[in-house]
């Protein structure tokens, strides 16, 4: 096996694909080519020398190396081309492959002989004997290889200064308000450029919604909550004309806007409740939830509430509480170490980690995955090797520990003294039934420890899953063959790891801000781990890019489709924006508004474009990304569990606090607080797109699937919500079949059923037993009305 | 060679953003339509048999004299890292004799395996990157060490949609929890609906397998009559509001969901085999694991995976030899008599067979009666859909220590796999993270050698 004990990635010639067959071809026809051009400069070499390479060696290295090891096949594994003299003796990451005339020096022998395991050549099994003694003889004859045109390919580096041409990395744009032909529709700026966009394409917005839909959508959009049938019967009266403003403003002071909102944050963040068994946290991870539902119905603006969750322990003027924001770090997931393994496989498992942390950490705030700098510098974007280490250096000073949420207070310590006490006080109650004198006095002394650890300071603090500055190293461990994880103080930079691999190491880089945002050098990081400094380059240097990202995000949750409808990816590989005027005027005015998210969902929500009816798109505009219709949308599973909830009557609408289960029976809270497990969705949240928990995810995949109705038709949740339903129903509209039809079809759809519909269910709770009634309410709660938002 | 198009990135944006492309539509008007491949595939489906924990290569299928010559000594090439330290060699007990027309070598331990020598195609010269289980899992599931990819037969859902909309494309199948449990069939970034459907069957009450298959307090009658208000109310709603395919979509999905409580009812049902066909599958989780996968795959679920066992039952790190003479009478009759009855059915020439662990066991000793894990060197064997049968393939060391000659990584596994399954690994990709991802990442190299 070669590198076995690295990043995993093995490597070795893909056997008779159809790469190599072509890679044969042109070999030989280079072969025959270099073989002519050679002649001239033959007078150098050794005749035999010529005749040995063609006849024996070429073919062996055709055959066997060059699929994975020459300009032509594309492949250079392990920085290695063995296509030419020079490739061979410039050598890859292991340095230099041959010592021209001395096979003992020479590291490609060594592979062939296949005498370490980590040194084997060609990787799928050993060459024959007499294959090896060939290449072998080569090697000691001088390594005669004839110059050829074809493998001069230089290795290319990024060009940053091109690369900061590129839309989403340049500072934002005042843009005029376009021209339109229908003045009357606009009733914002937004307004103008959707509409001259659909103009230019010969297409018309449709005409407002009906009030009773625009008021379902607005509350579920917002909020995540129906509307209450006198809250529509209210806005339908309302005739005045800033009605839906005041209503918008309403519901943006409630605190449920937070949790409706602070969900889609969630997502992003990979939040969970219930983390790896092995993680090192008695911090609450729900604290960071809170926070951020907190935050956001605070309006926070949104450079703060970046810069917290990087850095909040290091922030002037920060509250305590805010602390809580660093478990966007602390909530990281993290890989098992077996420590009986040896450094170089655990140093793999703890990169792979600072792989995650940049994939997570760029993705969500720049969008844009530096991950794939790891092994090479970025294929698409203007990202290279060097800025992804340097931002690794940040993670490599990083370490997830408790941060607890009082000034002056070190969670840390508090949490090793939780941890002492919890065993302590098993050994005390273990030696409490035991009535013998040794007993008492030992336990005595065990109380003594308890109550001297109780004094540590902060000992009552609330803990979060947070972030400290501290390195991690790690170090074979004394004595055993395993390793060992150590911690310290001083923050470090971190070499390159050659094809992301981190027994390889290159050159340091020091930690420092992403070339291709930064203006001028990048700025170095000097203050401590370099997270606060991360934190106030992203915000200060990439904002513009921060800034398009969150607006495209907020758009996206409204409309469905983003403006850019790959909301994690704003390099060259997303998609370029179907509005981009629009998308730079929104993001200048989010930026000159305070970065506030209230003014953007305002903005949004007040254009004609937000307030249009839904409907069948027209051709040309199939996709609605021209937004000619609001796209009608199925609530996502949060919305639709808690309008279920509110229909049965049961919702209890407490703002945060400790997760609940949600398969409990007794559990009515809003579902942003059932319990998140991230090696184990609830069947709930498993069959209705929640994310898997363990990876950034960018927006929900919205997915139809007969596993979903099967829950509808027979779980307890919609059985028991039906009942309820029924038992409302026949409590709030009394006896008459008639009256609770209505009821429920207020309830429910914030409409009165037609003629139709009223006999329809009259005829089917015919015989008005509780039990038809309850399974007439299950059918509404299942039906498309109840889930589709107009 | 004709080639279907690959869904096209594009394709990849609209769908990946979740949002209202043409397409993105038609992929949620059927939850999970039948695809076509990307070429002519060998295999429509595959069964999984994992044996979690690792078995030892040496006992089963390849015979290594010098082992038990050597053994008791420590010679350079058994100075292998492994997770834990071992000792010298220790002897293999058990006697191989060669089988079927091809010859193949195959241990007293699998009796009845044996005589479907002709069928197995025993790849000998597997090997991975870590001596962790977890990893190990991870990389012979996701192709990576860590849990954030999607499993293979989450890719292959993906890749190749349905072909029974009344069942769930992926399921797996084990009498309790393995290690790392749903990050093993985990969709990672592709749809939720990739995920492969957990089934602990060792209840094997359908209705507690599949959650919410039936209705605890309605009727059938009861239901239909529910089905056809809500028929009549979906209708009503969806006459004003024409052409939304998503209206449809759940309108039909509803139905499937009805049928699915009868279908689903019945292809999770072992009872209802012929006594005659359980007794060929003996008794046992494993055995009913086994005759459950056939009653799947005969109905067109792509992917069914079985664990032996809950926790990591072939771990066997003392007491190895003994423990391995339990496990594989554990495995032997039910593994035979699927592959017999899946030949008898002819399902097994487009059905593959998978068996294997996340890696070997080292022929050298632990706690003086077991055996360490091994990455080094492990087989894998496949049967059925495309492959060659009655034939070893590759080679580990004199000691069965280490994979030496045709190596195949568990990504050329993965490769080859998908290859049969009629995929191009480098193109069955989705776009994330701004990057094509794929099954074999940058790795993976097609095992011709053992195609039919």
């Amino acid at each position: 096996m070669r590198i076995d004990s690295s990043t995993g990635k093995l490597e070795y010639p893909p056997a008779e694909n159809p790469l190599l067959i072509h890679s044969i071809l042109s070999l030989a026809l280079m072969a025959l080519l270099a073989l002519f051009a050679s002649v001239g400069r033959a007078a150098a070499s050794d005749p035999a020398d010529v005749a040995f390479f063609e006849q024996k060696v070429r073919p062996l290295l055709i055959e066997r190396c060059h699929a994975c090891h020459s300009v032509a096949s594309d492949k250079k594994k392990g920085g290695l081309l063995l296509d030419s003299r020079a490739g061979i003796l410039r050598g890859g990451d292991s340095g230099p492959a041959a010592v021209a005339g001395d096979p003992s020096k020479s590291l490609m022998v060594q592979a062939l002989h296949y005498t370490q395991t980590d040194l084997q050549m060609p990787p799928k099994g050993k060459l024959a004997q007499r294959e090896i003694e060939t290449l072998t003889d080569w090697v000691r004859r001088g390594l005669y290889y004839p110059e050829s045109s074809g493998n001069a390919k230089r290795e290319r580096r990024i060009d940053i200064a091109a690369g900061k041409q590129f839309w989403s990395f340049q500072p934002l744009r005042d843009v005029a308000v376009p021209k339109v032909k229908h003045n009357d529709w606009p009733t914002g700026r937004i307004d103008h450029f959707t509409l001259a966009a659909m103009e230019s394409r010969q297409l018309l917005p449709a005409g407002p919604a009906a009030r009773a839909t625009l008021i379902r959508r607005a509350k579920f959009d917002l909020l995540g909550l129906p509307p209450t049938p006198e809250e529509v019967d209210r806005f339908v009266l309302n005739n005045r004309p800033n009605a839906f403003a005041e209503l918008i403003d309403g519901w943006l002071k409630s605190p449920h806007y937070g949790e409706r909102w602070g969900r889609y944050w969630l997502d992003l963040a990979r939040y969970c409740d219930i983390g790896e068994a092995w993680m090192e946290t008695k911090g609450l991870p729900y604290r960071y939830r809170d926070w951020v539902v907190r935050a956001l119905n605070e309006d926070m603006p949104y450079q703060q509430f970046v810069r917290l969750q990087l850095a909040a322990d290091q922030m002037n003027g920060a509250r305590p509480e805010d602390r809580a924001a660093l478990g966007f770090i602390g909530l990281s997931p993290t890989y098992w170490k077996e420590l009986q393994l040896p450094v170089e496989i655990i140093k793999t498992i703890v990169s792979d980690e600072y792989e995650e942390r940049i994939h997570t950490l760029s993705s969500t705030f720049l969008g844009l995955n530096m991950a794939c700098a790891r092994c090479h510098d970025h294929k698409n974007d203007p990202i290279t090797v060097e800025d992804y280490y340097a931002l690794l250096g940040v993670f490599a000073s990083t370490r997830q520990a408790d941060q607890a949420l009082s000034a002056g207070v070190n969670g840390l310590a508090v949490a090793m003294a939780w941890e002492e006490v919890g065993k302590l006080e098993v050994e005390i109650k273990k030696l409490s039934a035991d009535k013998a004198a040794a007993s008492v006095a030992k336990m005595e002394g065990l109380k003594g420890k308890v109550a001297q650890l109780k004094k540590t300071p902060g000992y009552d603090a609330l803990l979060v899953p947070g972030a400290v500055d501290a390195t991690l190293t790690v170090v074979a461990a004394k004595g055993t063959h395993g390793s060992q994880v150590v911690y310290q103080d001083k923050p470090q930079d971190m070499p390159i790891e050659i094809r992301g691999n981190p027994n390889k190491p290159g050159a340091v880089v020091p930690r420092r801000f992403v070339s291709v945002l930064s203006s001028g050098e990048p700025r170095r990081f000097e203050h401590g781990s370099g997270r606060i400094d991360l934190a106030n380059a992203m915000v200060e240097q990439a904002g513009p890019l921060m800034a398009r990202v969150m607006v495209n995000r907020v758009w996206k949750s409204h409309f469905g489709t983003g403006l850019v409808e790959t909301p994690s990816d704003f390099g060259t590989q997303g998609e370029r924006p179907s509005h981009p005027e629009l998308l730079e005027d929104l993001a200048s005015r989010f930026v000159s508004n305070g970065w506030s998210l209230k003014w953007l969902h305002r903005e949004i929500m007040l254009s004609a474009t937000y307030q249009q009816a839904s409907g069948t798109p027209p051709a040309g505009d199939e996709s609605l990304r021209y937004h000619t219709r609001f796209g009608r949308r199925r609530l996502d599973i949060e919305a639709w569990r808690d309008a279920l909830l509110v229909a049965g009557g049961k919702l209890d609408v407490t703002v945060g606090g400790p997760p609940q289960e949600l398969h409990l029976e007794t559990n009515h809270r809003r579902t942003i607080y059932g319990t998140v497990k991230r090696r184990e969705l609830t069947d709930l949240l498993r069959l209705h797109d929640f994310p898997d928990p363990v990876t950034h995810s960018p927006s929900r995949q919205p997915t139809i699937t007969p596993l979903q109705q099967l829950f509808i038709l027979n779980s307890p949740l919609l059985t028991q919500q039906a009942g309820l339903l029924a038992q409302r129903l026949k409590r709030e509209a009394g006896a008459a079949p008639a009256a609770r039809i209505d009821l429920a079809y207020r309830l429910l759809f914030g409409r009165n059923p037609t003629q139709e519909e009223r006999k329809t269910g009259l005829d089917f709770v015919g015989d008005n037993l509780d039990s038809t009634w309850r399974d007439y309410a299950h059918v509404l709660l299942a039906s498309n009305e109840f889930q589709f938002i107009d | 060679m004709k080639t279907q198009p690959q869904p096209s990135r594009r394709r990849m944006i609209q769908s990946t953003g979740g949002g209202l492309g043409l397409l993105a539509l038609a992929d949620m008007l059927h939850a999970a339509p039948e695809k076509t491949p990307q070429y002519a595939p060998k295999a429509k489906r595959v069964i999984q048999l994992f044996m979690n924990g690792g078995p030892f290569q040496c006992d089963l299928f390849d015979p290594k004299p010098d082992l038990n010559k050597f053994a008791g000594q420590r010679p350079p090439a058994a100075d292998l890292r492994t997770e834990r330290p071992t000792g010298a060699l220790m002897a293999v007990p058990f006697k191989f004799s060669k089988h079927g027309r091809s010859g193949l070598e195959i241990s007293e331990l699998l009796p009845n395996t044996a005589k479907c020598a002709d069928d197995l195609c025993v790849v000998r010269s597997m090997y991975t990157d870590n001596p962790n289980h977890g990893p190990a899992l991870f990389m012979m599931n996701n192709g990576t060490l860590t849990p954030n990819r999607p499993t293979l037969g989450a890719w292959l859902s993906y890749g190749l949609g349905s072909e029974n909309a009344n069942l769930p494309n992926y399921v797996v199948c084990c009498p309790g929890r393995p290690v790392r449990f749903a990050e093993l069939w985990s969709n990672g970034f592709l749809p939720g609906e990739h995920q492969g459907m957990y089934v602990n069957h060792s209840n094997l009450n359908p209705q507690q397998m599949i959650p919410f298959l039936k209705n605890s307090t309605l009727s059938p009658e009861q239901q239909m009559k529910q089905l056809e208000l809500m028929r009549r109310l979906n209708k009503g709603h969806q006459a004003e509001r024409p052409g939304d395919p998503n209206l449809e979509a759940r309108i039909r999905t509803m139905e499937t969901a009805y049928r699915m409580q009868i279908e689903a009812s019945d292809a999770f049902d072992i009872s209802r085999e012929p006594l005659k066909v359980r007794e060929s599958y003996g008794q046992g989780h494993f055995a009913n694991g086994c005759l459950l996968a056939r009653r799947l795959a005969e109905r067109g679920v792509r992917f069914t995976q079985v664990y032996y066992g809950n926790g990591q039952p072939w771990d066997t790190h003392s007491n190895h030899t003994a423990s391995t003479r339990t496990l594989c009478q554990d495995i032997d009759q039910p593994v035979a008599a699927l592959l017999t009855d899946l030949k008898q059915r002819g399902l097994l020439e487009d059905t593959l067979v998978i068996w294997g662990g996340e890696f070997g066991r080292t022929p050298t000793t632990e706690n003086a009666d077991g055996r360490d894990h091994n990455p080094w060197g492990f087989t894998t064997w496949m049967a059925g859909g495309g492959v060659r049968g009655g034939m070893a393939y590759g080679a580990t060391d004199e000691f069965g220590f280490r994979s030496v000659s045709d190596k195949v990584h568990v990504h050329d596994l993965h490769a080859t796999i998908l290859h049969l399954m009629g995929f191009d690994h480098e193109k069955l990709t989705y776009r994330y993270g701004g990057r094509d991802m794929r099954l074999t990442d940058v790795s993976g190299t097609i095992v011709r050698k053992i195609l039919a």
